[in-house]
């Protein structure tokens, strides 16, 4: 830990204060990378990047073809939670940031903030828990509201509301329609019939234009034979990769309806929602050993689930076997994949994105990101042309 | 609730609360005593929510906390996931972390806080 920690304090380059310059009706942030050319060469050629936040209000985008850090944005906030979703063209990075009180929209290739919405207002203090979505046109952008009001003796909780604002409102926008809904809602993803799938007791789907929510997974309401009640834990929506909503759940399975605790087995699975066709899944993918913070599908490989915290763990959904697992260097929350599904990355906590061969699980690199800790940011992968980088 | 005393007047207000409560509901035929517990989901506060913290794992061990536990430390603070140990940095002590960007490196750095009185 102390060779680790040396080596990332040599690594780490001191952030700069936030410039804002009012450009065009739209601000622009600080861009500490100082050379500029658009890519020429091998235009129609695709890499993969990764978008991904760090503290104190870095922005930074990476090109994973080389792990090198195209350019780093400086947000005009704290990034609290960190939570990032992609416009659907990639170009835009909205993070959930303002200690999670606060939509920030930004241009990858220079920086530019395009989009500004705060939640709190007056003495209505509202936070959202992880809850981001940008719809597949990408002109919808849409988050939880949990607001409080704060009296000068006491505090009133109000309705839980899905919000919706309009992502040509640019800067100091406001939500254009809200819909009560239930509550403890944390991720959510936007599917392509244009409804969003939200995480919460159970998986809803809201349908944006009427508010009209139902039902798409049953988790604590579930019915499962032979199965206790599952407990989900997740603030990270990592299903871009495989165009997938994906939560894991733990749940006890019990030998037969006497549902005997003392007997049961604790597995651990996956509640998944195609968010191409709506089909939704919830299986079992092995036995609960170690806790993990997140997991989901290789990419190419629907068979191969892979779930991480300190270890690193490769399972075979089909016969819950473990193919392969490791201890790690240290604690990540978040795994992801590239788009193929030969590598993955894993990142929050520090400041570091572990690469790893998703085959192998052998260490490829890291890449140590200027700053400080992810925290509990979720980071995105994605492709894109090169010829529409700006490096 | 029934060997509890109140010793003050907040106390005293919150048994009238609930004895009020539980007569509404009796004359409508409920059974509920007291009025439904809403579950914790806007934050007012990370003293709000109770949760036991880092001693130990689901197992009733140590190996499945997260390694070491620094890298740990931001992840639970910025939410109020570990209430009871840091300063909220969500709403009454933002900048508690301020000039300490890596939990690893800055830990030194994390201080105490106290409640100020307002000055108007």
């Amino acid at each position: 830990m102390i060779s680790f920690s040396n080596k990332l304090r040599q690594l780490s380059v001191a952030s700069s204060l936030a410039l804002l310059l009012v450009a065009c009706g739209s601000e622009q942030v600080a861009e500490t990378s100082d050379t500029k050319k658009v890519a020429s060469e091998n235009s129609a050629e695709k890499s993969d990047y990764m978008v991904v936040v760090n503290r104190p209000n870095n922005m930074h985008f990476v090109d994973l073809s080389t792990d090198e850090i195209v350019r780093t944005c400086q947000l005009p906030d704290a990034v609290l939670p960190g939570t990032v979703v992609m416009s659907p063209d990639n170009l835009t990075a909205y993070v959930l940031a303002g200690r999670f009180d606060r939509i920030l929209g930004v241009d990858v290739n220079n920086c530019d903030l395009t989009f500004d919405a705060k939640f709190s207002y007056d003495n209505v203090r509202i936070k959202s828990i992880g809850s981001l979505a940008v719809s597949t046109d990408g002109e919808e952008i849409y988050t939880i509201h949990n607001p409080t009001k704060l009296h000068s003796d006491h505090y009133e909780v109000l309705a839980s509301q899905f919000a919706v604002y309009n992502a040509k409102d640019g800067i100091d926008a406001k939500p254009t329609r809200t819909f009560d809904v239930p509550r403890q809602i944390n991720i959510m993803a936007a599917a392509d019939d244009g409804r969003v799938y939200l995480s919460g007791a159970d998986v809803f789907v809201i349908d944006p234009k009427t508010g009209q929510v139902d039902t798409a997974i049953a988790s604590h309401s579930h019915n499962r034979s032979n199965y206790g009640q599952p407990d989900v834990l997740t603030v990270w929506p990592l299903g871009k990769v495989n165009n997938e909503f994906v939560r894991m759940y733990t749940v006890p399975k019990f030998t037969d309806e006497t549902q005997n605790m003392d007997t049961a087995t604790f597995m651990w699975g996956y509640e998944k929602v195609d968010l191409a066709t709506g089909e939704t899944e919830v299986k079992d993918f092995g036995v609960l050993e170690q806790i993990f913070f997140t997991g989901m599908a290789r990419p190419q490989h629907p068979d191969e689930f892979y779930a991480v915290l300190t270890q690193l763990k490769r399972h075979k959904v089909s016969d819950l076997s473990v193919i392969k697992e490791i201890d790690l260097e240290r604690t990540y929350y978040v795994i992801n994949f590239s788009t193929d599904g030969s590598k993955l990355y894993l990142g929050g906590t520090y400041n570091d994105i572990a690469v790893y061969d998703a085959e192998s699980l052998t260490k490829l690199n890291n890449i140590v990101l200027p700053g400080g800790d992810m925290s509990l940011g979720t980071f995105q992968v994605f492709s894109l042309p090169r010829d529409k980088v700006v490096y | 609730m029934k060997h509890l005393k109140p010793l003050n007047k907040k106390a005293e207000l919150l048994d009238s609360a609930m004895d009020k409560n539980k007569s509404e509901n009796q004359v409508k035929g409920d059974d509920a005593t007291v009025e439904e517990v809403v579950a914790m989901q806007s934050v007012v506060g990370c003293t709000g929510t109770t949760d036991p913290g880092w001693e130990v794992d689901v197992f009733g061990g140590v190996a499945g906390l997260c390694q070491p536990m620094e890298s740990d430390l931001y992840g639970c603070a910025d939410p109020c996931w570990w209430p009871a140990q840091v300063p909220d940095v969500m709403n009454t002590y933002p900048d508690w972390t301020k000039g300490a960007d890596s939990a690893g490196d800055d830990w030194r750095k994390l201080g105490d806080v106290f409640p100020k009185d307002d000055k108007k």
